[in-house]
This record gives structure tokens, C-alpha cells and sequence, in this order.
């Protein structure tokens, strides 16, 4: 199916400034789709208020607003670009593609879309309908799907006001409750409740910050194991994994914030090919035709019961990721099933034979790390919870996990050059320890069982201080195969702490 | 330690500085070792089929894990860019921006460009801007080795921020050839004795100041400078542990526990200029390529006046280019002081300069002969690339084979606005200071002053309300003017509601102002209107250093209910001005491309 033709300009939404939870990875897929959409001869029309972009750079884009993303915004725009359309007697369509701008870009065209702009003016949102967005996005419509098709969710419930949350509460009938805010971004207004008091609080803020008023309570899944699939799916059902990515953090920490590993490292084969399938019936349950969705799913280690947590109906932070681990450009070729090409229409421009229906294999191990700035704000609280807090991030590439973790350690740039060893001290609050002191096992129990930013190091403070395997496990419910990985680290910094005499 | 372990420690992912320090030995000795035994790492790529086909994107990561090495060998030119690595606040978006301009520019004038970044969310880590992408941490260890693996002609370290320049003289000291401005010449501007003597000898005021490595140091400094002084440690970026001091007390404890003075990193001590409007330059010159630097161009990109008074740091600040308030003289001064330091340091490249301007005498308090953050602000609101020019100039262009000799003046007005994380912070209170904590910012763009900054405040996602009630309560030292502020609100329609110290203010200059109580004095307070948004804006500022437990909580509130707030007076006058112009025409919307 080639591509459209009906289409004449497309309108693309960016994702606006750079906040906690929607960085430049906006800027990369924005810039990639223009690349895409011209490459195919449409004509674009960009709106992001971020002049600090490449995208909105004036050879990107046909015609460039630096301009609010707002909703009457937009519309201003709409009118303007039909009117320049109508002078120059434009054959064919305008329609907005509103998947390439992060929760901006979608919230905008949502509102868009139900105040009855799109409908007035006759534009059609490509990438994603309507009603797919809102299957996926609304928290109650898209656990009543999953459970349709079979596929498990946590216990939980939505609220609009305290009673209804204190409803749900009793329902599930145990604490800790998670709660996430309704089209909030990167789950800000979320948090986790280990008491009553601490629930109402967060409740009452959620309900307040979410722009619809309403929140999601769930049963907790603290400790469980955390997974992403990155999908894509084009209008005659081909559907690909780009990437998977396993949490190093379990459950309870925003996936923004986790360590992050592609691809899985500790599912057994008939696992991941269970969670490739659930990724395929839930894109297609959704109903996104023409683009790319991440899929999160939650282990539980004990039972293995698999539940699906959420789903991002749009290229999101994690698609940037996956991008840069596989090198399989997922927002350019978003772009291009947007407007009507299947997968196996589109060329890898890696290989130059493989289509893009090929699933990325990739022979190495990847990394990503988040960076904080808790030395910004120091009255505020850097337990890591749902509510993401990380700046930004980076990423390193090996053959194997411990080499990929330690370069990505050195990566970050907070003065460590690897896990540990580097002869830098380290600052504990008003404590400072030497590199190679062992520290008080107090402190190491109380720093792995919070999860926290330094928490990756506090592992290499307990193999020091003589913790096992079991009882790290325990403290901080990260898979024993990754602590594995990282007591060989430590075991052989010790080998050559050995050799200086 | 065996060869054996060495390199069992290297696939590990063990750094020569880990290794290094474990066995008592320097890095450079590690290196040094490593080459001898020929361990060195081989580059494998990234192409989506595990080898299994051909790959002719040239994406690469290094590993120790002895095999092929899979790097395209070629015969031309090559200039490496160093990225950024991750965003943190303070070096963001903006030299991700520049890294990819120069990889650009440069594959436009024919050299082989190799960009190296650990930094997943970028352009710059795409495979198809650069002609080679090695996704690689930014040490000297990792950067060294692609540098002579490849054996490039140059490597520019002037777009990534602070990262890649803290790297550049350990880059130079072991062979790589820096492009652009010297080494040495931003160590001139980075260094302080370095910088005055510079300065005294051009004949350019700069705030008075001291140094300190320890605290009598810094108390004599300051008392020799008078309070208010601005203290912070050298070599940093965004601001890090910089504030405003008022008082010994406050002096000492800062010493004592927000920074580490040592001798080679003293803490500067700066007199603070109270009121001051601070400016932002941004400027493009190819000074140092002539042996006689009068023979060389540099050209003002753009000249950005801050909105809120000296002390919020630049990054920020909000900002109008080009500057509304300045006389002619003080930007005539400006140009001068910018283009005698771009000759003196032997700019080739970019170049950033904040002043400080209080009556007519304009202080300079910053010289970065690098990119800085407002580089992509200001290409797009003049509608010239600067860092793409800028790395031509790098490579050997000169400005007028590039033909930018003129500084360009807009028709129009471009505003910059900041975006702050508060809300995720909901304990940290939100006053504007000398360490930044931004994480974003946005444009607006209009030919009336008024629209351009409510169109960035639409923007910032903080839009200004067209009628409703206004709450005010500023300290002590603003309440001289704020009866002129809440008259101008007045004036627009608003209702203005504040507490009994304000209110009294306000009605003495003949306002109607609705009282509300102070916290835990009665109800309803601020707090009570805000929750049931009957506040459409806060204009509140801070009293000094040690804030009032109830303003903190007024400024917090308005984050978390979504209420505009302005914690300066000339951030408010700038609202009353917008609010103004939108109740007059409203706005429209207008694309770059006709602008330029």
C-alpha cells in the first residue's frame, strides 16, 4: 500500500520545553518525522514553542511556528494554514499528526478533538485516532480492554474525589496503594501511599494536578519485576518488537528514573515470547494502526503473574532509547506508516535490504542510567517513587552487562568513573567516606532499602561490607541475576585493590 | 598486576582511572601500559541484524571484547564534535543543538565529521548527522582513543558546555588539536587573576571582587567589598552553589558547608549589583586566524536584557531581544567592551558575555568564549545560524567568505522565557536566584513587546489572565513600588486582594483592595482563594535569604493550583504590560520563515 496521496500538509505538534519526563528525545522524533514527511514530498507545518530545537530550525519544517501549543493556539494556526492552502490552490488534506510531541502534542490535539476543532475544519489526526488515544489513555477504558482480551491488570479503581479514593481504598483492601493522576505527564501528582494519611495526600493532589480530575489507585506492585516493550504496528496488521527493556529497579520507581537494560535479561525464552504476544493483542486491541507504542508489564517474581501496567499510544522517551540501542529509527519510520506505507514497504537505511518489518536482533548489551539534580533543590525529597525526578540520562553500549553499567557509570558525569575504586570519596549526606571504606551496615540497609539515586553504588557498599546475594535481594527486590553481574565487578576490583602490594 | 588481569579488568568495564587508582598507579602510566601490550578497545556497530547483513550506517560502540573491529576506514579530513553527554540543568538541549549545527556545517564544507555523545535523547546521537557516530562515555580515556584510532584533524570542544571544556586541556596536553578559540584563551576568561588583569589592562569595569580559599578569607574579602557580595566556586556551569550574601553569618555558613575552597579551586566573592539590569551577548568573531587581530570580524548576534533585576541567574532569567530599556550610549558601550574582548582573547568561534549595567556604567561580569545556551534563542530570533557559522569559522572560514559581517537588528520582538520542575518538587520553594534550576525554556515571538511576552507565558504554560483578582504582598524593600504595579492592575480591571502590611500600602495610594488574613492569623487566607482559584495571579516576593515560612507556602500553593505568580516586580510590570496588549487586540500567529 503505497502512500497517501489524498494528503497534501501535514501539521506536526512538538512537544514544547524541556520539563522533568519530556526532554529532547521530543526534539529527536520531531525532527525525524519532518525529515520523513518532506522526504515523501508532503508539506509541513511545525508548531513548538522551544526555539532551543533542531526541529524548529526554518529548513526543517515548510513553514515554522514558534508558537504557544495550546489549543486556541493551534486553531489559529489551523485556520491560517487552510486559508494559505485555499490561495495557493493546494490538491489534497490537511491532517495533524499528533503523535511525535510527547503528552503535549496528544493532550493538545485531544482537546482539539473534543471541543469539535478538528471536525469544524475538517482535519484528520493520522498516526493515532481519536478514540485509539483514548483507548489507551484512559486509565479505566484500557484495563476493561485488557481484561476483555484475556490479558491481566493490578486490582484497582478510578477516583474523582476523596470519597471515591478512599472507596477504592478499602476495596483493594491493602497498603502500600499506588496512585497516578489521569493525563498528568511522566505521572506527575502520582506517589505511593504506605498509610492512610500519606494516601489522602496524594489523593487529594493527584485529583487536584490531574487536568480531567481524576486518579488511578492500584493495588501496590512493589518489588515486582518491570518490563517495556517498544511495538509497532501498520494499517494491514503487521506488527514488529524494536526493542525490549527490562527495569534494573522493580516496580514502585518510575520507569524515567529506573536503570534500564535492553534487551530482557531475565526472562527465560517462553516468557518474552508470552510478552511479545500480549504486546501484539494489546497494539491491536488499542487499535493504534499506523505507529509505534511502549507497552509496560509488571512480574510479579514469586508467581510470575504478568500484568500489564500502561501503555503509550505515541513515541515516547523509552522509543528514543530503543532507537538509539537497536539504531532502528522508530519516529521516521512512525512518520512514514503514518501516511499510509506498510512495514514491509519501508527500507532499513542500515542494511539496505531488510525492510523495516525485520525485528531489530541486537548482540550487545545496553545501558541507560538517569541523572538527578537533587543538588538543585535541597528541600526536596529524593526518594525515587512514580513520579519521575530524573534530568536527563545516558546511555553505554558493551558486550556484556558489566561492561555497559560501568561505562554508563562514567557516562553520567557525577565524577565516578565506574562503580566504584575511582579514589573519589563519598558524600553521605554530612558524612564523607574514603573510596575504599566499608561502610556502616546501617546506613548501606536503610540506602538500598529506599530507592534512591545512589542506590547502584550502596550494592557495591553492601558486597563490601559483606551482605549476601539474598540478603540485597531482599532489601531492594533487584533480580539476583543482576546482582551477580555486579558482585563480579566488586570480587575482581578486590583482585586488584590485591595487586598494590 | 598481570597482563592477565588487565585485561580481564578491562571487560569488565573497568576505567584506566579505576584500574589506576587500585593499584597504585596514575592513569597515564595505565595507558600507557595498555598501548604497550596493544590493548586497546576495537568499535563494533550498531545495526539492527547482529551482523547478519551489511551495515552502511556507521553507528559504533567501543568494547574490550577482543574481535573484529568494524570501523570504515577512510582517507578524508575528520573533525570530531564533542556532544554534551546527559541533560542536567544548567547544560541542556541547547548544546545538543550546537553539536549538531557544527556536525553539519562541516559535512557541508567537505570534512568527515564524527560526533561522540553518551546521550540517548539527542539529534546529535542520531546515525545520519554526523558521518560517524560513536556512542562512547566523554573521558579522556574513551574520547583519546577514537581520536587517535581515527587519527582526525581536529576536535572542537567549544559547543558541548562545560563537559567537553573540562576535557580540552587534557585533550590538547596528549596531542588532540583543538579548533576554535584557544585552550589557553578560555582559560584567560575562566580564571580570575587571569580575567581582572585582562580587564584593567582593557580598561573594562568589572564588579568589584576578591577570592577565598577559606573562610577569613572570604569574610575580609567581603567586608573589604561591603555586603551584598555574590559568592560561588570557579569552574562550574548553571550556577551551582552560587547565592547572594547579606550577612556574616550567612558568609560562614556557606563556607562551611555549601562549598570546598581549596587553592586551586578558591571560592570568588563578587560585589553584588542591587538593581542592576543584566545583559546577555552572544557574538561570532574570527579574530584569532589573522596574525594581526584588527584584520579579523566579529559580529554582536544579539543583545538579550534581562527581565528581573541582577541575581536571577541567566539561565533563568526571562529576556527581551533586542533590549527595550537601554539607552543608546550603554549599547554603544556594549558593542565596544564585546568586540575588544573578542579581539583580545583571539575569539574564533563563539563567544558569550554578561553584563551588568547600573545607571550608565556597564560592569562585565562574564566572558565564555564558547557557545552558550541563548546561541539557538538568538539564530532563531535573528534568523542567522550562528553555531553553523561558528563552525565554519573553527575549521578556517573567515566571517566574510561566510558573509555575516553585520549585526543584524529584528523588527520584532523575541521574548525567553524559563520552565521550571516545582512541581515536582512541591516541598522546594520556587524564588528566582544565582543557581539555576531551569529545565526548559520557550519563545514567544510578536512585533508588540506585550504579545511576545504573554505568548511565551502561554507558552511556559503559565498564561496570563485576562481579568480576575490579583493577590500582592512583597517585602519590605519592594513596597515603595508596588503601589505603582497594583495601580497598573487596577487599571486593567483586576480586583486586588492582600494582607493587612500591603493593603495598607495599596490603600494609601487610593486602591480598593480586598484583605485576606495571614496565615494562621484567620480565614480565609491566600492560601483558601488559591485552592478555590479565585486567584488568577500571585505577585509575591521574598524577603531575603531566610524566607517566611508563609510566603514559602503562598509561592508553593500557586505552583501546585496552576496560578501564574511573579516573585519580581519587573516580572510583574511585564504581566500588567501583557495583559494590556492581549485585552487591546489579542494575538495572532506567524510563521519563522516570515519573519526572515
Amino acid at each position: 500500500m503505497p502512500k497517501r496521496t489524498d494528503i497534501h500538509s501535514v501539521l506536526i505538534i512538538g512537544a514544547g520545553p524541556i520539563i522533568i519526563g519530556q526532554a529532547c528525545e521530543f526534539d529527536y522524533s520531531g525532527t525525524q518525522a519532518c525529515k520523513a514527511l518532506r522526504e515523501e514530498g508532503y508539506r509541513v507545518v511545525l508548531v513548538n514553542s522551544n526555539p532551543a530545537t533542531i526541529m524548529t530550525d526554518p529548513e526543517f519544517a515548510d513553514r515554522t511556528y514558534i508558537e504557544p501549543i495550546t489549543p486556541g493556539c493551534v486553531e489559529k494556526i489551523i485556520i491560517r494554514e487552510l486559508n494559505e492552502m485555499k490561495r495557493t490552490s493546494a490538491q489534497g488534506k490537511l491532517v495533524l499528526l499528533p503523535t511525535l510531541g510527547g503528552q503535549t502534542a496528544l493532550n493538545t490535539a485531544m482537546s482539539l478533538h473534543k471541543s469539535g476543532v478538528l471536525e469544524k475544519y475538517g482535519v484528520e489526526m493520522i498516526g493515532a485516532t481519536a478514540e485509539a488515544i483514548h483507548r489507551g489513555e484512559d486509565r479505566e477504558a484500557f484495563k476493561q480492554l485488557m481484561l476483555q482480551i484475556g490479558l491481566d491488570v493490578p486490582i484497582s479503581g478510578t477516583a474523582h474525589t476523596l470519597e471515591e479514593a478512599r472507596a477504592v481504598a478499602d476495596r483493594i483492601g491493602r497498603f502500600p496503594l499506588i496512585i497516578r493522576p489521569a493525563f498528568t505527564l511522566g505521572g506527575t501528582g502520582g506517589g505511593i501511599g504506605y498509610n492512610r494519611e500519606e494516601f489522602e495526600e496524594i489523593a487529594r493532589r493527584g485529583i487536584d494536578l490531574s487536568p480531567v480530575s481524576e486518579i488511578l489507585v492500584e493495588e501496590s506492585l512493589l518489588g515486582w519485576k518491570e518490563f517495556e516493550m517498544e511495538v509497532m504496528r501498520d494499517r494491514t496488521d503487521n506488527c514488529v518488537i524494536i526493542c525490549s527493556i527490562e527495569n534494573f529497579d522493580p516496580m514502585g520507581v518510575h520507569t524515567g528514573d529506573s536503570i534500564t537494560v535492553a534487551p530482557i535479561q531475565t526472562l527465560t525464552d517462553k516468557e518474552y515470547q508470552i510478552m511479545r504476544d500480549a504486546s501484539f493483542a494489546v497494539i491491536r486491541a488499542v487499535g493504534v494502526e499506523t505507529g509505534g507504542s511502549n507497552i509496560q508489564f509488571g512480574m510479579d517474581p514469586e508467581t510470575g503473574r504478568m500484568v500489564i501496567i500502561e501503555m503509550n499510544p505515541r513515541v515516547s522517551r523509552s522509543s528514543a532509547l530503543a532507537s538509539k540501542a537497536t539504531g532502528f529509527p522508530i519516529a521516521k519510520i512512525a512518520a512514514k506508516l503514518a501516511v499510509g506505507y506498510r512495514l514491509d514497504e519501508i527500507r532499513n537505511d542500515i542494511t539496505r535490504v531488510t525492510p523495516a518489518s525485520f525485528e531489530p536482533t541486537i548482540d550487545y548489551v545496553v545501558t541507560k542510567i538517569p541523572r538527578f539534580a537533587f543538588e538543585k533543590f535541597p528541600q526536596a525529597d529524593p526518594t525515587l517513587t512514580t513520579m519521575m525526578k530524573s534530568v536527563g540520562e545516558a546511555m553505554a553500549i558493551g558486550r556484556t552487562f558489566k561492561e555497559s553499567l560501568q561505562k554508563c557509570l562514567r557516562s553520567l558525569e557525577i565524577g565516578r568513573s565506574g562503580l566504584g575504586g575511582d579514589g573519589k570519596p563519598w558524600r553521605i549526606g554530612t558524612e564523607v567516606y574514603g573510596d575504599r571504606d566499608i561502610l556502616p551496615k546501617d546506613l548501606i540497609a536503610r540506602r538500598l532499602s529506599v530507592p534512591n539515586a545512589d542506590r547502584i553504588f550502596f550494592i557495591r557498599h553492601a558486597l563490601r561490607a559483606e551482605f549476601t546475594l539474598e540478603e540485597i535481594y531482599q532489601l531492594t527486590k533487584i533480580d539476583r541475576w543482576f546482582l551477580t553481574q555486579i558482585a563480579e565487578i566488586v570480587t575482581f576490583e578486590e583482585e586488584l585493590a590485591a595487586t598494590r602490594n | 598486576m598481570t597482563s592477565e588481569q588487565l585485561t580481564k579488568a578491562k571487560s569488565l568495564g573497568f576505567s584506566d582511572r579505576q584500574i589506576a587508582n587500585l593499584t597504585g598507579h596514575t592513569e597515564d602510566q595505565i595507558r600507557a601500559e595498555r598501548k604497550r601490550q596493544g590493548l586497546v578497545p576495537s568499535y563494533r556497530l550498531v545495526d539492527t541484524c547482529a551482523a547478519e547483513f551489511e551495515a552502511y550506517t556507521p553507528y559504533y560502540y567501543s568494547t574490550y571484547d577482543r574481535g573484529d573491529d568494524e570501523v570504515t576506514p577512510s582517507s578524508k579530513k575528520k573533525v570530531m564534535i564533542l556532544g554534551g553527554g546527559p541533560n542536567r540543568i544548567g547544560q541542556g538541549i541547547e548544546f545538543d543543538y550546537c553539536c549538531v549545527h557544527a556536525a553539519f556545517a562541516l559535512k557541508e564544507d567537505g570534512f568527515e565529521t564524527l560526533m561522540v555523545n553518551s546521550n540517548p535523547e539527542t539529534v546529535s546521537t542520531d546515525y545520519d548527522t554526523s558521518d560517524k557516530l560513536f556512542f562512547e562515555p566523554l573521558t579522556l580515556e574513551d574520547v583519546l582513543h577514537i581520536y587517535e584510532r581515527e587519527k582526525c584533524w581536529g576536535a572542537i570542544a567549544q559547543f558541548g558546555g562545560q563537559t567537553p571544556l573540562n576535557l580540552a586541556m587534557s585533550l590538547k596536553k596528549n596531542g588532540v588539536n583543538i579548533i576554535g578559540t584557544s585552550p589557553e584563551s578560555i582559560e584567560i576568561a575562566e580564571d580570575r587573576k587571569l580575567f581582572s588583569a585582562m580587564l584593567d589592562r582593557l580598561k573594562i569595569p568589572q564588579p568589584p571582587n576578591g577570592m577565598a580559599t577559606h573562610e577569613a578569607e572570604a569574610l575580609e574579602a567581603a567586608h573589604r567589598l561591603t555586603y551584598p557580595v555574590l559568592v560561588r566556586p570557579s569552574f562550574v556551569l548553571g550556577g551551582r552553589a552560587m547565592q547572594i550574601v547579606y550577612t556574616d553569618a550567612e558568609l560562614q555558613h556557606y563556607m562551611r558547608f555549601a562549598v570546598e575552597a581549596s587553592p586551586d579551586r578558591p571560592v570568588l566573592v563578587d560585589k553584588f549589583l542591587e538593581d542592576a539590569t543584566e545583559v546577555d551577548v552572544d557574538c561570532i568573531a574570527d579574530v584569532g586566524q589573522f596574525e594581526d587581530p584588527s584584520e579579523g570580524t566579529s559580529v554582536i548576534g544579539g543583545m538579550l536584557e534581562h527581565i528581573e533585576f541582577a541575581g536571577v541567574h541567566s539561565g533563568d532569567a526571562a529576556m527581551v531581544l533586542p533590549a527595550h530599556t537601554l539607552s543608546s550610549g550603554v549599547v554603544e558601550t556594549i558593542r565596544k567592551y564585546t568586540h575588544t574582548m573578542a579581539r583580545e582573547l583571539r575569539v574564533v568561534g563563539l563567544m558569550n558575555v554578561q553584563y551588568a549595567v547600573k545607571g550608565d556604567v556597564v560592569y562585565v561580569l562574564e566572558v565564555n568564549p564558547r557557545a552558550s545556551r541563548t546561541v539557538p534563542f538568538v539564530s532563531k530570533a535573528i534568523g542567522v545560524p550562528m553555531a553553523k557559522l561558528a563552525a565554519k569559522v573553527m575549521a578556517g572560514k573567515t566571517l566574510k567568505e561566510l558573509g555575516f559581517t553585520q549585526e543584524q537588528r529584528p523588527a520584532y520582538w523575541a521574548v525567553k522565557e524559563s520552565v521550571f520542575p516545582f512541581n515536582r518538587f512541591p516541598e522546594q520553594d520556587i524564588v528566582l536566584s544565582p543557581e539555576m534550576r531551569s529545565t526548559g525554556e520557550v519563545m514567544g515571538l510578536d512585533a508588540d513587546l506585550g504579545i511576545a511576552y504573554a505568548k511565551s507565558q502561554m507558552a511556559a504554560n503559565s498564561p496570563l489572565p485576562l481579568k480576575g483578582r490579583v493577590f500582592i504582598s512583597v517585602s519590605d524593600p519592594h513596597k515603595d513600588n508596588v503601589a505603582e504595579v497594583a495601580k497598573e492592575f487596577a487599571r486593567l480591571g483586576f480586583q486586588l486582594v492582600a494582607t493587612n502590611g500591603t493593603a495598607a500600602i495599596l490603600e494609601k495610594a487610593g486602591l480598593h483592595v480586598q484583605r485576606v488574613f495571614k496565615l494562621n492569623e484567620g480565614r480565609p487566607t491566600a492560601i483558601d482563594l488559591l485552592k478555590n482559584k479565585e486567584i488568577q495571579l500571585v505577585i509575591n516576593t521574598p524577603s531575603g535569604a531566610a524566607p517566611r515560612a508563609d510566603e514559602v507556602k503562598i509561592r508553593t500553593t500557586a505552583v501546585l493550583t496552576g496560578t501564574p505568580i511573579m516573585t519580581t516586580l519587573s516580572g510583574a510590570r511585564a504581566a500588567a504590560m501583557g495583559i494590556a496588549a492581549l485585552q487591546k487586540s489579542g494575538y495572532e500567529v506567524r510563521t519563522i520563515q516570515e519573519y526572515h
